[in-house]
């Protein structure tokens, strides 16, 4: 007997099994993570300035990779929320398991305006995904208050502010050259 | 350490990662899965005569394929080979409640299958004592279709 005796005598039979492995894990957030938390819930971005190498972390992080050293509340600076698209994916959901969106999406890097900053996986709104493009000029759009939570936000949530922005539209300012952010995106 | 009033109460973040897998089962470990939850526990009989629950495709050995033409009915009773006690179950065991995972020989079996024993009590496990699968009303072809508990209190 096989597989293909066992589906023509009983197609009803068990011949498949869901499994799925599942991971869940809890750790206590960094308390530099829950002042960008907190601030976010108020409407403000903050990020951390690196006075060694000059860029800056959003969300902060209490370290600059970069330069090796540690950063604290003095290299805590406010951030703009408006920018420019740095670099973009579109993105055609295939209906795998968890997948919620059927139509294609854009997903975007945005570098802030000065003091600066790295956005990454930025929802654009208001425009076609075919439209997107690089060095145009955008806002964030927040949630209204009472309506923002931080619930996807942890320690490793780097250039998270999901429950908070809801995404990013075009300011209708003209592009920016993208020689005025190369060299400054990482 | 956090002094931030409105994030204050959630200092713990909660993290999940998921991989769903679907999984085609094979001409025995689908009959057997099926048996389950038809209601009834099957093995198969391997090449020396034993009978293997649960069910294997393989001789365990000479690694010669088993005929699932052989697959026999078992249990549902059987004896705890062995037995250890869960006292605080996770999110992810069979049972809510503590329990045991126990080692138990279905009758007509030869070989020993892991399971959850719904005892109620550390207190009424013991080696050598007699269990039943108790089985749940809405079954989906799982090897949670069923538990086992003490064959007493049925």
């Amino acid at each position: 007997m096989s597989d293909n005796d066992a589906m023509t005598d009983a197609p009803e039979d068990v011949r498949m099994m869901d499994y799925f492995m599942h991971l869940e894990y809890h750790e206590l957030v960094c308390p530099i993570v829950l002042t960008y938390a907190a601030a976010l819930m108020e409407g403000k971005l903050l990020g951390q300035i690196s006075p060694s190498s000059g860029l800056v972390y959003v969300p902060p992080r209490s370290y600059d990779p970069v330069a090796c050293e540690w950063l604290g509340d003095d290299h805590l600076v406010e951030l703009k929320d408006r920018g420019v698209v740095t670099n973009f994916t579109i993105v055609t959901p295939v209906q795998y398991y968890g997948q919620e969106k059927t139509e294609p999406f854009a997903k975007a890097s945005i570098m802030l305006d000065d003091p600066g900053g790295m956005l990454s996986l930025q929802d654009i709104l208001e425009i076609p995904p075919d439209e997107v493009r690089v060095g145009m000029r955008v806002e964030a759009v927040w949630f209204p208050e009472g309506e923002r939570n931080i619930d996807e936000i942890g320690n490793r949530s780097w250039g998270s502010a999901a429950g908070c922005i809801a995404g990013w539209r075009p300011t209708g300012e003209p592009d920016l050259p993208a020689d005025t952010f190369v060299g400054k995106v990482y | 350490m956090c002094s931030t009033p409105a994030v204050a109460d959630r200092p713990i973040s909660t993290h999940v990662i998921e991989f769903p897998y679907t999984r085609t089962l094979g001409p025995v470990v689908g009959p057997f899965l099926t048996g389950l939850r038809d209601g009834t526990i099957r093995g198969i009989r391997s090449r020396d005569g034993r009978v293997l629950v649960p069910p294997t495709e393989w001789d365990p050995n000479t690694g010669e394929p088993l005929d699932p033409s052989d697959l026999v009915e078992v249990g549902p009773a059987g004896v705890v080979e062995s037995w250890a006690w869960v006292t605080e179950p996770t999110g992810k065991h069979p049972l809510q409640a503590p329990f045991a995972f126990a080692l138990v020989t279905l009758d007509g079996a030869d070989t020993a299958m892991v399971h959850a024993v719904d005892a109620g009590s550390i207190d009424e496990m013991s080696t050598g004592m007699r269990v039943i699968a108790r089985w749940k009303e809405e079954r989906i072809g799982h090897i949670t279709d069923f538990v086992f508990v003490p064959e007493a209190g049925k």
